[in-house]
């Protein structure tokens, strides 16, 4: 009997490492085989995968499902890839640039000390319910905002009164002058609702649970259906001008990054968003699959405390000495695979004020010691503080202190706890903290006054505690003045000075991945709009 | 009889407040706060405050609780404030989806794990007993999230037969919702497309979570039968002539099936709870997935609602398997 046995396990070993092999083989190997046939029938269950979806269906893979749609109440970019192409807004980014156009206003104007702005609306725009967008409903939309008191409401705090001056013409007056003002008005807080959604109305929530599963807009696409756990479904608005190629659109709930990876492969899906860097490469080699990279404007960074950390920290020599200790490009492959690129500045690459010619720090090792010779600084000794709120923080850590060891600073690694490292950070209790940032809306104003304005001490944008005068007076003034080449210039100044004072250690901005079907056509990026496809212009 | 199963209810109020007290107070201990994600990190702290008193954060602990165990008692499990709807909807839409895969890995974990302990103790130690110790074995240590995927690497990918994820395709129309079990329903409605679709979306990640109860069930129905069958009684019966499937089915399954259902009585619980893992993969709208949402998102409410419920399906299968206990062997008494 025993004989008999001895012989089952290692067959059914064979089967399992047969099984273990076929894992790790290539896909490419296997895809040739599938022919594509229409997605039409549901007879044949088993065929639903060996297809390309139609040309005027558009299906994109994201890793979890929705919270509220609530422009007014979700801060949650996630939430903005499904109703930024439902609504529609009074300006637009324009195509790939984070300078703005005309959207629901044609033309607009701007008083002389900067309070007032008048918009006047182009005529012909529907909601999906076939109301006309007049000036009402801009008004009625930014009152919303405002009285629904949550995320959103803060970007339009500076909002005094808007005020009908005609049916179609309607003006915003400003409690100070704000010239990002009208960036803000391009992102998805800035979208225009239809006031009938008052007739939705529950227990006095200005409609909040009804829009939080709903669109009421006036753009191209309007939300059809949304499958809890499973999708979300656009189609178009019929009183819409703009006629789009793609007819319906599917947000497919997929939370497992490598299934998503197989229905690209074979065609099932057209976008995929959740698959993670390691699996890029093979993604990469998928004959139907092209993985589209473009600089974000997320960047990571290091904070320095410039005037409540250690005493050496204040001098700006010490700083840059710090800067020319860090191996950028190794950096970005340890903790990103690559999928980075450097910072030239405060102000990312694809934003507006972006300098090209702005001095960029690379690895100097004898520079950096020759600078802490010149300080006077030895021996220096100092604390990192992060959390877990990023994956990839472990690594930059570590990443960091072998840098700084090899110019003689001994870096103490302190990882505390998300909430508790927010508090010593608004605190200063700390020497270096690692940061990550990204742009409300598309202005400069976002990285240059939040991190360097002297009045923003702490987790309100300067976290790096530093003051300098000329600084604050060239960021104050271009946050007064409404002329986009002067602020330009005001920030290129400033620039210059906070890259040589070095109170931010500026590492990379986050290189944006979109694996995509090569058949779809006319996907546009805007660094504004990471995660939201430009629907109305796609097709397949 | 009606006396043990009032007495058990009435533990039953009891073990739901005590888990309803120890998950409120566990939530509130962690760090973190659920209005500052809604916010957003930049978001000014007047409007932080405002939310949060939007949402009763502002009050103490002990205020907030028995603000919420009012609602409860009424029915309300409050607004999730992840998706700002009543979290009983959101449980509503989530539980059957759960239901559904829980159940159909319990049949196809019973439907084969009892007939292969059986055969693994009636022919002990010979090849029979080996393989299905394997297959135990190995259902139990293959982690959820490999055999999930080496199945769709399998049937979707290299054969084709099956899909890879969701309850039903994305064209066809799910069936009208009576019980929201998609079988049940499209069987109950006479609609066979969607019937069809779903049986075939719910064989993969059923038959991945069963591979895992199964070692349980096959292990333990072998050792019980195994015990059984030694039993003096057994031998009388031999002894008279009485052999075969009757022996087995009529005099030895029966009282080898009483440690089974204890044993398959916790695991269904746990399946309810919602196999996360194989959820994620399958991209199946589960509560598992529900409730991880929530527990990142800090969503009091719906971690809260999540719990209650799960307690509750505990509560009851426990004593639905000490009522089979009866109809199995009427000598068990309390």
């Amino acid at each position: 009997m025993k004989r008999r046995n001895s012989r089952f396990f290692p067959s059914l070993l064979l089967v399992l490492s047969l099984l273990a092999a076929a894992c790790n083989s290539t896909p490419a190997n296997q895809s040739q085989e599938q022919t594509s046939t229409p997605q039409e029938t549901a007879q044949t269950p088993a065929q639903t995968n060996t297809l390309s979806t139609p040309a005027d269906t558009l299906i994109v893979a994201i890793n979890a499902d929705q919270g509220t749609l609530d422009p007014a109440v979700t801060f949650d970019n996630g939430a903005w890839k499904i109703t930024y192409y439902a609504y529609e807004r009074l300006v637009e980014y324009d195509g790939a640039s984070t300078e703005v156009k005309p959207g629901l206003a044609k033309e607009w104007k701007v008083s002389e000390d900067g309070l007032t702005w008048t918009f006047t609306l182009e005529e012909g725009h529907k909601f999906a319910d076939g109301t006309p967008v007049t000036a009402e409903a801009v008004k009625f939309t930014f009152e919303r905002t405002l009285k629904i008191k949550k995320g959103p409401s803060d970007v339009y705090s500076v909002i005094k009164e808007v005020r009908v001056d005609s049916p179609n013409t309607v003006s915003f007056v400003l409690s100070q002058n704000f010239p990002p003002f009208l960036s803000t008005l391009a992102a998805n807080y800035g979208s225009i609702v239809n006031p009938k959604v008052m007739e939705h109305e529950v227990d006095g929530d200005l409609g909040q649970s009804y829009l939080a599963e709903h669109t009421m807009g006036s753009g191209p696409y309007q939300l059809d259906e949304w499958r809890k756990g499973e999708y979300i479904k656009l189609t178009t608005n019929p009183h819409s001008s703009i006629k789009p190629s793609i007819q319906t659109v599917y947000f497919r709930i997929v939370p497992d990054a490598t299934s998503q990876r197989l229905q690209l492969e074979q065609g099932e899906i057209d976008i995929a968003e959740g698959i993670p860097r390691e699996q890029l490469k093979a993604v990469k080699e998928l004959p139907n699959v092209e993985v589209l990279q473009y600089p974000s404007l997320s960047v990571d960074y290091v904070y320095v405390n410039s005037s409540k950390g250690h005493p050496a920290l204040q001098n700006p020599k010490v700083r840059q000495a710090l800067s020319y200790a860090i191996d950028y490009t190794a950096l970005a492959e340890a903790v990103q695979e690559g999928y980075a690129t450097q910072m030239r500045g405060p102000i990312p690459k694809g934003l507006w004020g972006h300098d090209e010619t702005a001095f960029q720090y690379s690895r100097d090792v004898e520079k950096a010691k020759a600078l802490l010779a010149e300080a006077g600084v030895s021996d220096l000794k100092i604390n990192l503080l992060y959390s877990d709120n990023k994956a990839w923080w472990e690594t930059e850590a570590l990443a960091l202190q072998s840098f700084f060891a090899e110019i003689g600073v001994t870096l103490e690694l302190k990882k505390v706890a998300y909430a508790t490292s927010r508090e010593m950070m608004d605190a200063g209790q700390f020497d270096l903290a690692l940061g990550v940032w990204s742009p409300d809306f598309g202005d400069p104003y976002m990285f240059m006054n939040y991190w360097f304005d002297s009045n923003n001490f702490g987790l309100a944008g300067n976290r790096a505690f530093y003051k300098n005068d000329k600084v604050d007076e060239l960021v104050r003034k271009a946050a007064q003045i409404n002329d986009q080449a002067e602020r330009e210039k005001l920030y290129r100044e400033a620039q210059k000075i906070v890259i040589e004072e070095a109170p931010y250690l500026y590492l990379y901005q986050m290189d944006f991945i979109l694996p995509i079907s090569k058949s779809v056509k006319g996907f546009v990026y805007n660094p504004m709009l990471e995660g939201i496809y430009n629907l109305a212009e796609m097709s397949k | 009889m009606r006396q043990i199963i009032v007495k058990r209810l009435a533990m039953l109020v009891l073990v739901l407040f005590g888990v309803t007290l120890t998950t409120f107070l566990l939530t509130h201990v962690i760090p973190g706060d659920p209005a500052r994600m809604m916010v957003g990190q930049r978001a000014s702290e007047e409007t932080l405050q405002e939310v949060r008193r939007q949402l009763g954060l502002d009050q103490p602990v002990w205020v907030q609780y028995f603000a919420y165990m009012g609602g409860l008692v009424k029915g309300d499990f409050g607004n999730s404030i992840r998706t700002q709807q009543p979290v009983i909807d959101d449980l509503v839409k989530f539980f059957p989806a759960t239901l559904e895969l829980a159940l159909a890995a319990f049949f196809i974990a019973l439907v084969i794990g009892i007939p292969l302990g059986i055969l693994a103790a009636v022919k002990k130690d010979t090849g029979w007993d080996h393989t299905s110790r394997f297959f135990s074995i190995a259902g139990i240590s293959t982690p959820v999230f490999w055999s999930g995927l080496v199945g769709i690497l399998v049937f979707y990918k290299i054969l084709g037969l099956l899909p890879s994820s969701g309850r039903i395709d994305l064209t066809v129309p799910p069936p009208d919702t009576i019980t929201g079990l998609y079988l049940l329903d499209s069987l109950l409605t006479g609609n066979w497309t969607a019937f069809a679709n779903s049986l075939w979306h719910l064989i993969l990640p059923a038959c991945t979570l069963a591979f895992a109860q199964l070692a349980t069930v096959t292990r333990q129905v072998r050792a019980s039968m195994l015990e059984v069958l030694s039993q003096d009684y057994i031998r009388t019966a031999l002894a008279n002539g009485i052999h075969g499937p009757v022996l087995l089915f009529r005099y030895a399954l029966r009282n080898a099936l009483i440690p089974t259902i204890t044993v398959v009585g916790l695991s269904f619980g746990s399946l309810l709870g919602g196999a996360v893992v194989t959820e994620t993969i399958f991209s199946w709208p589960g509560m598992g997935k529900y409730v991880v949402d929530s527990i990142a998102f800090l969503d009091f409410p719906a971690i809260m609602g999540f719990t209650f419920l799960i307690s509750l399906g505990y509560v009851l299968i426990n004593l639905i398997v000490d009522l089979t206990y009866y109809a199995l062997d009427p000598q068990i008494k309390e």
